[in-house]
């Protein structure tokens, strides 16, 4: 239920707000050890009612489309290029916990989320033996991206 | 015109919301990554109008506003946040800020959140450009 909440506001963002067009959406949950990361990822953890792991990880073409939207016009140093991606990455995760926060469960009152934490030269994320996975590889017009949720408590497990 | 400082651990909004302030004509003297860098800044530079984050490392942006307005009852701060943080919001009015801007950030909402706050400033929607991010 979590993932599919982000997976419709990640659709909703792209298509209404940002003129991107998501092509294809395939999830997976439950039988998975091990998450492949992309070029640029960032995580958020929540806490409270509801104690998660979100990663989003986005390839190349992606970010570089999202930080032409971003900016807008604004200019990059040349040695901002880095952080701007990895800022990007995490403004993103940030506005989609923002905008599915209320479509969790109990309208996700009670939960927290820390702020965005970026990931570098991760190639893999594997999970532990009690925790549970569940994954989204959205692919766009301009690039492909993951969103994954890890729940390190199996009574939550059905949540997703 | 405005002194402006600008609090976001993100550099992407730092930028972003700086552009937009300067497109308003008014002057960003400072920007900071975190709620202590947001004090110390505040007390160097004293600005006019703050724009704070709320979900930062080390200081949230809360607890930033109370220290700040514990020692600059006057400030003016207007958080900037995402959906979803509607409870952070009603606390940091409750901590002294004077509004707030909901994220995706636009031009519009800018000017409109610093009208309410500098009625001097108060302009009119179709004298804004919709730059939204």
């Amino acid at each position: 239920m979590i993932l599919d909440a982000l997976i419709l506001q990640t659709k909703l963002l792209l298509q209404d707000d940002m003129g991107i067009t998501v092509n294809s959406v395939q999830s997976e949950r439950g039988l998975i050890n091990k998450l492949n990361m992309k070029n640029y990822t960032s995580m958020i953890g929540t806490g409270g009612k509801l104690s998660l792991l979100v990663i989003i990880s986005f390839d190349n073409s992606m970010i570089d489309k999202l930080v032409d939207l971003f900016m807008d016009g604004v200019e990059i140093d040349s040695d901002e290029v880095l952080e701007i991606k990895d800022s990007v990455a995490g403004e993103m995760i940030n506005t989609l916990m923002g905008l599915a926060l209320p479509t969790f469960p109990g309208r996700g009152k009670g939960v927290t989320i820390t702020p965005p934490i970026t990931i570098n030269d991760a190639s893999t994320i594997s999970k532990h033996k009690s925790s549970t996975i569940a994954t989204a590889e959205i692919n766009t017009n301009f690039g492909q991206f993951s969103i994954s949720i890890i729940d390190s408590k199996n009574s939550n497990s059905q949540e997703k | 015109m405005l002194k402006v400082l600008v609090v976001d651990d993100s550099l992407i909004i730092r930028k972003k919301l700086s552009k937009l302030i300067e497109n308003l004509g008014h002057t960003v003297v400072c920007d900071a990554k975190t709620g202590q860098e947001a004090i110390e800044a505040y007390a160097a530079h004293k600005p006019d109008l703050v724009s704070m984050d709320i979900t930062m490392p080390d200081m949230d942006g809360i607890t930033a506003v109370k220290n700040i307005i514990k020692d600059h009852h006057d400030a003016k701060i207007i958080m900037v946040t995402s959906h979803g943080q509607e409870d952070m919001v009603i606390k940091s009015i409750q901590a002294g800020a004077v509004g707030y801007i909901l994220k995706p950030l636009t031009q519009e909402k800018l000017a409109q959140a610093i009208g309410e706050v500098f009625i001097e400033y108060a302009v009119e929607e179709s004298d804004l450009l919709d730059d939204e991010i």
